[in-house]
């Protein structure tokens, strides 16, 4: 069976005073139906420039998708008119962000936000968009959804904005859901709320979720593959259990080993222990990376990681990474 | 509470009016903080950990001076500076300093950052001149920054790099206590682990106490000796770091533990989770003890009578009726 959606060698770029900004540089990923995937890294890495991407959500005026393809249901998105795009968006290809408070109107109730995507995208009568709006309410659970429907987006909590987004993004029965931190904004009881509740949706709606996320925590209870990407490249792939137990590429090494953790014990023989650091800086994505982007924070670097770039081995059972030394 | 302690802060209240109206009279207020008692020792990490709402910012801000306390006495090595007349307070003020989560807003984008880090040092007129320049390269290097990057602004830095000055600046003016507010929130997590590190290094060295107060758990396990986690303007539970983290007695430190990620997919599928609902406002918090509402355990008792914070094994204090 075909993946739902391919991403081949895609790249973004952003035009600034500074030179050309090569925020995705060549990224790859499939995402089956029905699948999690996440994709982890820090800021700057092109995790959510790569989400953009994919809903052509790229501002002209200050970048473009400068080459690749982007497939979803067989079909290529980077050359669709702008009127495609909106039939797809919101419909079967959603997107919920960090904060819902940038995304929801400010002056409409939450009822009337949540219909109006039913009706531009189904087609259905007001009448039957806003039934549509309390059953998704009722979804997310929401405590009195009748009554919430005539609320606007200012008289709910923080959590409950992000349940509203959720309830809408799925108000359409979109194929892929992409969701760009999600819970990053909330608090600890309430990411959990929010986590659990896109998982148990997941399984009754049959919707493909791509979680876009710096938090290895949230990757590792919520996904099923991972895709760690470093300065606009993916570095390695592979399914959750396998990349946690054994992660290859020294980046993702690195950045389980600087994470202070509540499941170990924290204090040995009484003694605070150092997190291990990753030394030095992300590159400069203006300036052409030759070799490895990693090599120069890379406690295996040699000279010819620094001269030509790793390609993608498979280590086996869908893991590959792109390292010239540890798959030596 | 012992001679020994730094720090002492006794039933600090802290309301902030809520106005409304045409008139813009008060309507209500919000209890910030709401009778919070705690000692931090020389060369101790208080932790101070709680969501959004739960008055932890508040309380850095009142031991820092920068707000006023409603009621309560805060007690520095000893003296009582609740009420100092701000001449007197001068001379404590170099003794307590802060870390901020986001040190570029609290630096002036017109000054080099050798400036920045010296001004308190001038300041308070422990050095001129010179030997400013010389302390502040050797903070710089103690850091982790260039010295030679003392005539660079604030703007060229990296977020990490901030967040070094920040402590550069901290540290100048050699305090006894560093308020840190979620001082590594903003920060990428191998930039993270830089920053925890250099504050872990700094405190064995110069014998530094930190308030530090975080929403992260992981975080707070790692650089706390004690934790005290709070809920909507109290303690409810207090606590050295491994007996908080392996029995917990608070229903509310148990629904913060159980809801935290780690990162081990095998874990997922066989934790529960303890809490549902949101945090009620700080505005109008429910009565008796505040966490009620979503506490799994609750009983009648619990929605009359607010549980005082008693102290259930050695150093271990709890605020539930039940616990």
């Amino acid at each position: 069976m075909t993946a739902l959606l391919e991403v081949r060698d895609l790249h973004t770029q952003f035009n600034t005073l500074d030179g050309v900004v090569r925020a995705v540089d060549g990224v790859s990923f499939d995402l089956a139906r029905g699948e999690t995937l996440g994709i982890v890294g820090e800021s700057g890495c092109g995790k959510s420039v790569t989400a953009l991407s994919i809903l052509r959500l790229i501002p002209a005026e200050t970048g473009q998708i400068a080459s690749g393809s982007i497939r979803f249901d067989g079909r290529e998105l980077t050359g669709l008119d702008e009127e495609a795009m909106k039939r797809l968006r919101g419909h079967h290809i959603s997107m919920i962000f960090q904060e819902p408070m940038t995304s929801l109107n400010p002056v409409l109730t939450v009822g009337t936000q949540i219909a109006e995507n039913v009706v531009r995208h189904l087609g259905v009568p007001w009448r039957a968009g806003r039934e549509r709006a309390f059953e998704m309410l009722s979804l997310v659970r929401i405590a009195d959804a009748r009554r919430r429907l005539d609320e606007y987006p200012h008289q709910l909590s923080g959590g409950m904005r992000q349940r509203v987004m959720i309830a809408m993004a799925l108000s359409c029965d979109p194929q892929v859901l992409i969701a760009d931190e999600p819970t990053t904004a909330l608090d600890v009881t309430i990411q959990a709320q929010i986590l659990d509740l896109m998982l148990e949706l997941k399984e009754k709606t049959g919707t493909a979720i791509v979680l876009i996320t710096h938090d290895l925590g949230v990757v590792a209870e919520t996904t099923e593959r991972v895709v760690v990407m470093y300065a606009g490249r993916k570095v390695e792939e592979a399914p959750v259990e396998a990349l946690f137990e054994h992660p290859l590429h020294p980046y993702t090494v690195g950045l389980m080993r600087a994470i202070p953790r509540l499941d170990v014990e924290a204090d040995i023989a009484g003694k605070r222990p150092r997190l291990q650091e990753i030394p030095g800086l992300v590159p400069i994505l203006t300036r052409p990376i030759i070799g490895c982007a990693f090599a120069a924070r890379c406690p295996l670097a040699t000279e010819r990681c620094r001269t030509e770039v790793p390609p993608f081995v498979d280590a086996g059972g869908g893991h590959t990474v792109a390292c010239w030394e540890v798959t030596r | 509470m012992s001679d020994a302690a730094l720090l002492e802060v006794r039933d600090l209240v802290k309301h902030f009016p809520i106005l409304g109206g045409l008139l813009q009279r008060q309507v209500g207020q919000v209890k910030a903080v709401d009778g919070v008692s705690f000692a931090i020792r020389r060369g101790e990490t208080l932790g101070l950990v709680g969501e959004s709402g739960c008055g932890k910012s508040t309380i850095g801000k009142t031991v820092l001076k920068l707000i006023e306390p409603t009621a309560g006495r805060i007690l520095l090595g000893g003296e009582d500076v609740t009420e100092l007349p701000p001449g007197a307070m001068w001379a404590h003020r170099r003794r307590i300093q802060t870390i901020f989560q986001d040190p570029y807003s609290s630096m002036n984008p017109r000054l080099s950052a050798g400036t920045i880090v010296g001004e308190p040092l001038e300041n308070f007129g422990l050095t001129r001149g010179r030997e400013t320049d010389d302390r502040v390269a050797s903070l710089f290097t103690r850091v982790g920054l260039r010295p030679d990057s003392m005539r660079k602004f604030a703007h060229e830095f990296s977020g990490g790099q901030r967040q070094r000055l920040g402590i550069a600046k901290a540290l100048s003016v050699n305090p006894d206590l560093i308020v840190a507010d979620e001082p590594v929130s903003a920060l990428d997590v191998s930039v993270q682990a830089q920053v925890l590190n250099l504050l872990i290094d700094l405190q064995e060295e110069y014998g530094l106490a930190y308030l530090f107060i975080s929403h992260d758990l992981a975080v707070m396990r790692h650089i706390s000796h004690r934790i005290a986690v709070m809920y909507l303007g109290r303690i409810v539970e207090l606590a050295a770091k491994r007996t908080l983290f392996e029995t917990p007695k608070h229903p509310y430190t148990e629904a913060l533990l159980s809801a935290a990620t780690a990162p081990d997919p095998k874990r997922r599928r066989q934790r529960k989770r303890i809490v549902q609902g949101d945090v009620p406002s700080p505005a109008k918090p429910p009565p008796g003890c505040h966490f009620h509402t979503r506490c799994p355990y609750a009983v009648a008792e619990c929605k009359v009578t607010a549980p005082p914070l008693r102290e259930v094994a050695p150093g271990h204090h709890v605020a539930c009726l039940l616990r």
